[in-house]
């Protein structure tokens, strides 16, 4: 199941490339097991990809503004990792992303293409703002049924798109993506009509579209540790991507998942109901995306309430996360914290003269230097596969 | 032969190498002008690899290729392409969705000219006899008219040289009589050199004037047609003494499997109980079924019914229910109207994995398409049916898994590293015996066997031929649905014949007629046009 | 009545068909390459960035030679650049291509901002090309022919495109890799060639675009300009079934949308942006919800290819 030819999605290895006049379509892959050296070409691979994306950003940082590239990164580390509470801070917006990918990776390897997390955190996002700041249930409870109400907002989003392809057919790759984009107006309007999520008490003076200021009832308690806080919303992440990840690993219903992602056709017949499975796994990925949207909210690394571009690309970014961790639960973790780090080490960016939007740049560099060694690895293993299948068809 | 003129083509000492493997091993092989010449020999013994190397598509590691006298190096295809090699491929270089004219010229370097595409699809078709409408969408076509498309598309640069790779397999009888007639025009009236690579043996006697058989990688024999005799060329292709009785249907030896048709079949010494059927509980019994796609009958009220231990035979020509058939009985397709009935139980069609919950078991036709996830391994596939059943959150318990497959991998002889090997590094012969494994070893009431031989060797298909008689013996219904009618007279009981989605005809083994059972597949009303004018009417009906 | 008076207010003014037709011109440039690239089985979700590179070209072009002409054809550069990126990462190392698209998009946005406070760079305005005669026709004179001269390129486009996918052996090719890349493989069309050629081109068309956003519309760049507009260019593709005509019809709506956005809150009137915002995004998913048995997408959408890998 971890075969490295096991290619970054389900609907890649759905389609046999047929090798053109074989007596066999794609009879026999991978061959040769991997050498010894194996790993240390891989490893080399993505050392020298991710050095290249930083030398480039250095050179930007050079050539286009005065500051030196060396402040850049030393402000990115302390920002993310090394001044007072800093990490705390990263792991603390490492969890909203960490939420995204998990459902993200569990709805793409069940065969889907949900690129609509954007929409579906900021839609939890809403649900969780509305529960927290206008039911006003007693202590504890409004923490848990804000983000209850976030992951059912994500979930019931994710839902429209669900319902339109097991009723109607159409491709959730596109129901998902135009979904996000209504869900932006929608939001704005929920931000402008007071009986929805718009601030009371400001709203003759204020048209700037902001929600009410939560609760302090309704924020998630922090945990401190070595004089970090960390949000409690990272537990919660990271309890869900480890219980996923054994789900998916071990139990009957992982392996359900992994049959219709590989072949859905196989996956009906053998009992596995395609229309029910994957109707839930959009669903699921909406409602962890959702929970991502009102972890967001009250766990702080957003601010205290829902404004107009709250979600801020979290949703964009956690799906990068999965596809680049392609479709491993657990290297999503580490992924997502390096993905929170340039997050936050962009706050210190300032000091340095350098704009912040320097860490887009910086993480776009990144993203695409993470893909080349596996495109490389799957380029190569391609070939020796075809040549494998070659000699089978001879 | 006429010595004199180079040859069209002349391979000599072609050699070629995968890892350990020897593809090709010495090979000579003379195509000439006028000349129709067989490429006979089993799955893997060197054909493909040998057509590929002179359509470009493999570099040979040693040996000379002499294109009309002179020595040349194909090192792509649009190489071969200026030599003036052509060939027909099976059935992938077409797109549906494009239309005639546009498929013929997919692929060309010229300007696009539609009226000179659709005046060249007409020419060659007045020249070869293969007409077809030059703006038809090919996703409209029967398999038969596709395929002339595919001739079409590769004499429209007029190659002196065309292979036609395995072409029959989509054809009925009668078609492939049709086409060897454009195979003669060919030789005879454009003087071109034809080489038709084929393992069925009855074909190329049929319709050759050369043949050269390979054996492993081999070139073992060479010469006229008419010098060999099929007892020989079997001997030949397999390397030993064949009893044609057994193995003629996996040689696709026609007469020869005809010649036994009268004898009980494989399934025989246990009779099946027809006698006693209407009695008799029915493994299988498919009533009345309609599904329907694109608003168009793919399968129009079909009739079936199976007995415990009986092997009935699905024939037909590809693409006249047979699949959609299959997928009903693996429930992959929701039936517009009918029924079916296992073991005297109504199943819902449609319902994910009901069919074999029922006790159908199924070897697919494509194993890749629904047989197995290539990309789990051997002792998931073996179980995948497992999965499907009971609480989601429970542990899959591995050694359990594998003890299991161990015990299959053992009793059904799957070579493979483990159970835990990747199933996608498993050869194909392998890949189905997981799949017969898994589907014998869920005692089944009824096995659907879809084209179950396709793509074996001929080793292999023995074994697959003696497993379904096996299963048959042991009261197991046996359906199966193949194209290749040797396979089908050598193992039935009862054959019924498929055209356009009906039930066209059925016949009990020893009433069993390769002339009707073609006749039927073309569609021709055989009982109530007399078999001259069937044959007409049949081939009007394909043009 | 107050309603139709309204109506008739806001579709009487002339406002609304110029922005109909400046908005309309950015989505055509890039849903015409973006509906090529579709054909040919790429979904190619930066076309986001395409746009903004063209806009920032725009300017930089201008900057340099000082030249509105200049400033088109650096856009073009640009989106092709960013149109380079996106096929080759996707179509030659067969990377995902929905990673490779959202990346460029965070890529080009983080670049231009950053490139943008980095160095002056200024504003860029095409001139205007007035056609005497037609452009004195009453409501839409001004609008179809009283235009910045980029704006006009838009009538050459749509024949251009029809012609190139319909009529030349490209086109043929490009169809036929966006639906059964297997098939045209053996047929001995390079595939994965086609389908970067197919990207290459929504780049470079996209820039043009996003050039004339800046030359033609407003005049000066800025860092978030496109705003979501290259989603509206998917939508746009889909809302036209993956037909030109449909695809141009879906420019011209969705152009009309966002136009009737501004000219309601200029003429005072208080429809809610929201509807007026959601609008091409509810209208496209609509459509393939009515449509979704009879518009087709290209079969082999979004399906990578990988055999002939070069």
């Amino acid at each position: 199941m971890t075969d490295s030819t096991r290619i970054l999605d389900a609907y890649e290895s759905e389609t046999p490339a047929r090798d053109a006049a074989g007596d066999e379509p794609r009879a026999a892959g991978g061959g040769g097991g991997p050498s010894a050296r194996e790993p240390l070409v891989v490893a080399g691979l993505y050392v020298a990809s991710i050095l290249g994306a930083l030398v480039v950003s250095a050179i930007l940082v050079v050539v286009a503004t005065d500051g030196s590239a060396r402040d850049v990164f030393t402000a990115l580390l302390d920002g993310s990792l090394r001044s007072p509470g800093a990490w705390g801070l990263t792991l603390t917006t490492a969890a909203p992303l960490l939420l995204v990918a998990c459902g993200s990776i569990v709805s793409t390897r069940a065969g889907l293409i949900n690129i609509g997390q954007e929409g579906q955190v900021l839609i939890g996002s809403c649900f969780a703002a509305y529960v927290a700041v206008r039911l006003g249930t007693p202590g504890w409870s409004v923490v848990v049924l804000s983000l209850l109400a976030g992951a059912v907002g994500g979930g019931a989003w994710a839902g429209v798109a669900a319902g339109l392809r097991r009723w109607r057919r159409v491709p959730e790759v596109l129901t998902t993506l135009l979904l996000t984009f209504i869900s932006f107006p929608l939001i704005t309007y929920g931000l402008s009509q007071s009986w929805l999520l718009a601030d009371r008490n400001t709203e003759r003076r204020n048209q700037l579209n902001t929600g009410e200021q939560l609760p302090s009832d309704a924020l998630l308690p922090d945990l401190r540790v070595f004089g970090n806080d960390i949000d409690t919303g990272f537990f919660i992440a990271l309890g869900l991507t480890l219980a996923l990840a054994w789900m998916i690993a071990r139990t009957v219903l992982g392996v359900r998942i992994g049959m219709l992602g590989l072949n859905p056709r196989a996956a009906q017949r053998f009992g596995v109901s395609s229309e029910r499975l994957t109707t839930w796994a959009l669903i699921g990925a909406g409602a962890t995306a959702g929970a991502a949207g009102g972890v967001l909210l009250t766990g702080g690394a957003a601010g205290d309430r829902l404004v107009f571009g709250f979600a801020g690309n979290f949703g964009w970014d956690g799906l990068l996360i999965a596809l680049l961790a392609r479709n491993r639960l657990l290297v999503a973790i580490p992924m997502a914290f390096v993905f929170a780090m340039l997050r936050t080490g962009s706050s210190f960016l300032a000091a340095t003269g350098v704009n912040r939007t320097m860490t887009d740049v910086v993480q776009a560099l990144l993203v695409l230097a993470l893909l080349v060694p596996p495109a490389i690895l799957f380029v190569r293993d391609r070939r020796r596969s075809l040549r494998a299948a070659a000699e089978d068809g001879v | 032969m006429n010595e004199q003129a180079p040859a069209a083509v002349s391979v000599r000492g072609l050699t070629k190498t995968y890892g350990a493997t020897v593809a090709c091993d010495r090979v000579d092989l003379d195509l000439r002008r006028g000349e129709i010449h067989g490429v006979l020999g089993e799955n893997g013994a060197g054909k493909s690899t040998l057509m590929k190397v002179l359509i470009g598509l493999v570099q040979p590691d040693a040996g000379v290729i002499e294109i009309r006298g002179r020595a040349e190096r194909i090192h792509e295809p649009s190489r071969a392409d200026e030599l003036g090699i052509g060939m027909v491929h099976q059935h992938f270089s077409l797109v549906d969705e494009l239309r005639v004219w546009e498929n013929v010229v997919l692929g060309d370097k010229r300007r696009l000219d539609r009226t000179a595409a659709r005046e060249l699809v007409g020419s060659i078709g007045e020249r070869y006899g293969l007409r077809v409408d030059a703006d038809a969408r090919v996703g409209d076509l029967t398999a038969g008219l596709r395929q002339r498309v595919e001739i079409i598309k590769c004499l429209r640069r007029d190659p002196d040289i065309v292979i036609f790779d395995e072409p029959t397999s989509v054809l009925t009888p009668q078609e492939s009589e049709q086409l060897f007639d454009v195979l003669r025009v060919a030789v005879e009236r454009e003087g071109k050199a034809v080489a038709l690579v084929s393992h069925k043996l009855g074909e190329v006697r049929r319709a050759t004037d050369v043949v050269s058989i390979l054996r492993r990688g081999k070139l073992v024999e060479s010469g006229a047609t008419a010098d060999f005799d099929a007892r020989s060329l079997a001997r030949a292709m397999v390397g030993r003494d064949v009893s044609l009785r057994g193995e003629a249907s996996a040689l696709g030896a026609v007469e020869e499997a005809e010649a036994v048709a009268h004898h009980a079949p494989l399934g025989g010494e246990h009779a099946p109980p027809d006698s006693v059927a209407t009695e008799v509980v029915h493994a299988l019994a498919v009533r009345n079924l309609v599904v329907e796609r694109r608003g168009h009958r793919v399968l129009d009220h079909v009739d079936l019914t199976v007995a415990p231990g009986e092997i009935v035979g699905v024939a037909g020509v590809e693409g006249n229910g047979q699949v959609e058939l299959a997928d009903v009985l693996a429930s992959l397709v929701e039936v517009d109207d009918g029924s079916v009935e296992v073991d005297g139980v109504a199943v819902p069609t449609g319902v994910a994995g009901a069919m074999g919950r029922a006790g159908v078991g199924q070897i697919p036709e494509d194993r890749h398409d629904a047989g197995c996830v290539l990309d789990m391994s051997v002792a998931e596939n073996l179980v995948l049916s497992e999965f499907g059943v009971g609480q989601g959150l429970r542990r899959v318990d591995r050694s359990a898994m594998r003890a299991r497959a161990t015990e299959l991998i053992d009793r059904y002889e799957i070579h493979c590293s483990g159970p835990d090997a990747p199933f996608r590094s498993l050869s194909g012969g392998n890949q189905q015996r997981v799949v017969l494994a898994r589907e014998l070893s869920a005692d089944p009431t009824v096995l659907i066997a879809a084209q179950p031989t396709r793509g074996l060797d001929v080793g292999a298909i023995e074994f697959m031929e003696g497993q379904l008689a096996d299963a048959a013996a042991s009261g197991i219904g046996v359906l199966l649905i193949s194209s290749e009618l040797e396979e089908l007279l050598h193992l039935s009981h009862r054959i019924v014949v498929m055209h356009a989605g009906r039930i066209v005809g059925e016949m009990d083994h020893a009433d069993a007629d390769i002339e009707r059972i073609g006749l039927l597949m073309a569609g021709v009303d055989v009982d109530a046009s007399p078999v001259a004018e069937g044959v007409g009417a049949g081939a009007g009906d394909a043009s | 009545m107050d309603f139709f008076h309204a109506l008739g207010d806001i579709f009487s003014a002339e406002a609304l068909y110029i922005s109909t037709f400046q908005l309309g011109v950015l989505f055509a440039f890039a849903a015409g390459g973006e509906w090529v690239a579709e054909r040919a089985g790429t979904l190619n979700i930066s076309v986001e960035g395409m746009l903004l590179a063209g806009a920032f070209g725009a300017v930089v072009g201008n900057h340099l030679v000082a030249n509105s002409a200049a400033g088109l054809l650096v856009g073009a550069l640009f989106g092709l650049a960013v149109g380079a990126l996106q096929a080759n990462l996707s179509h030659r190392l067969t990377a995902n291509e929905f990673v490779v698209g959202l990346a460029l998009n965070v890529l080009v946005l983080g670049l231009t901002a950053f490139l943008m406070t980095s160095f002056d760079i200024g504003g860029a305005r095409a001139s205007t090309w007035t056609i005497l005669l037609l452009s004195e026709i009453p409501l839409v004179g001004e609008a179809l022919f009283a235009r910045p001269w980029p704006g006009y390129l838009v009538y050459s486009l749509v024949p251009l495109l029809w012609l190139l996918v319909y009529r030349t052996r490209w086109g043929l090719e490009v169809r036929a890799v966006g639906e059964d890349p297997q098939a045209a493989d053996v047929s001995g069309i390079h595939v994965n060639a086609r389908r970067r050629q197919a990207v290459y081109l929504v780049g470079l068309t996209s820039g043009i675009g996003g050039a004339f956003f800046v030359l033609g519309q407003v005049g000066s760049f800025q860092s978030g300009m496109i705003n979501g507009r290259g989603f509206i260019v998917l939508a746009a593709v889909i809302f036209g079934g993956w037909t030109l005509r449909g695809t141009m019809t879906g420019c011209a709506l969705f152009g009309l949308v966002e136009a009737l956005t501004i000219a309601t809150s200029v003429q005072g009137y208080r429809i809610d942006p929201f509807i007026l915002d959601a609008a091409p995004y509810a209208v496209a998913l609509a459509v393939v919800l009515l449509f979704a048995a009879r518009v087709r997408q290209p079969r082999a959408l979004a399906v990578p290819f990988v055999r002939g890998l070069t």
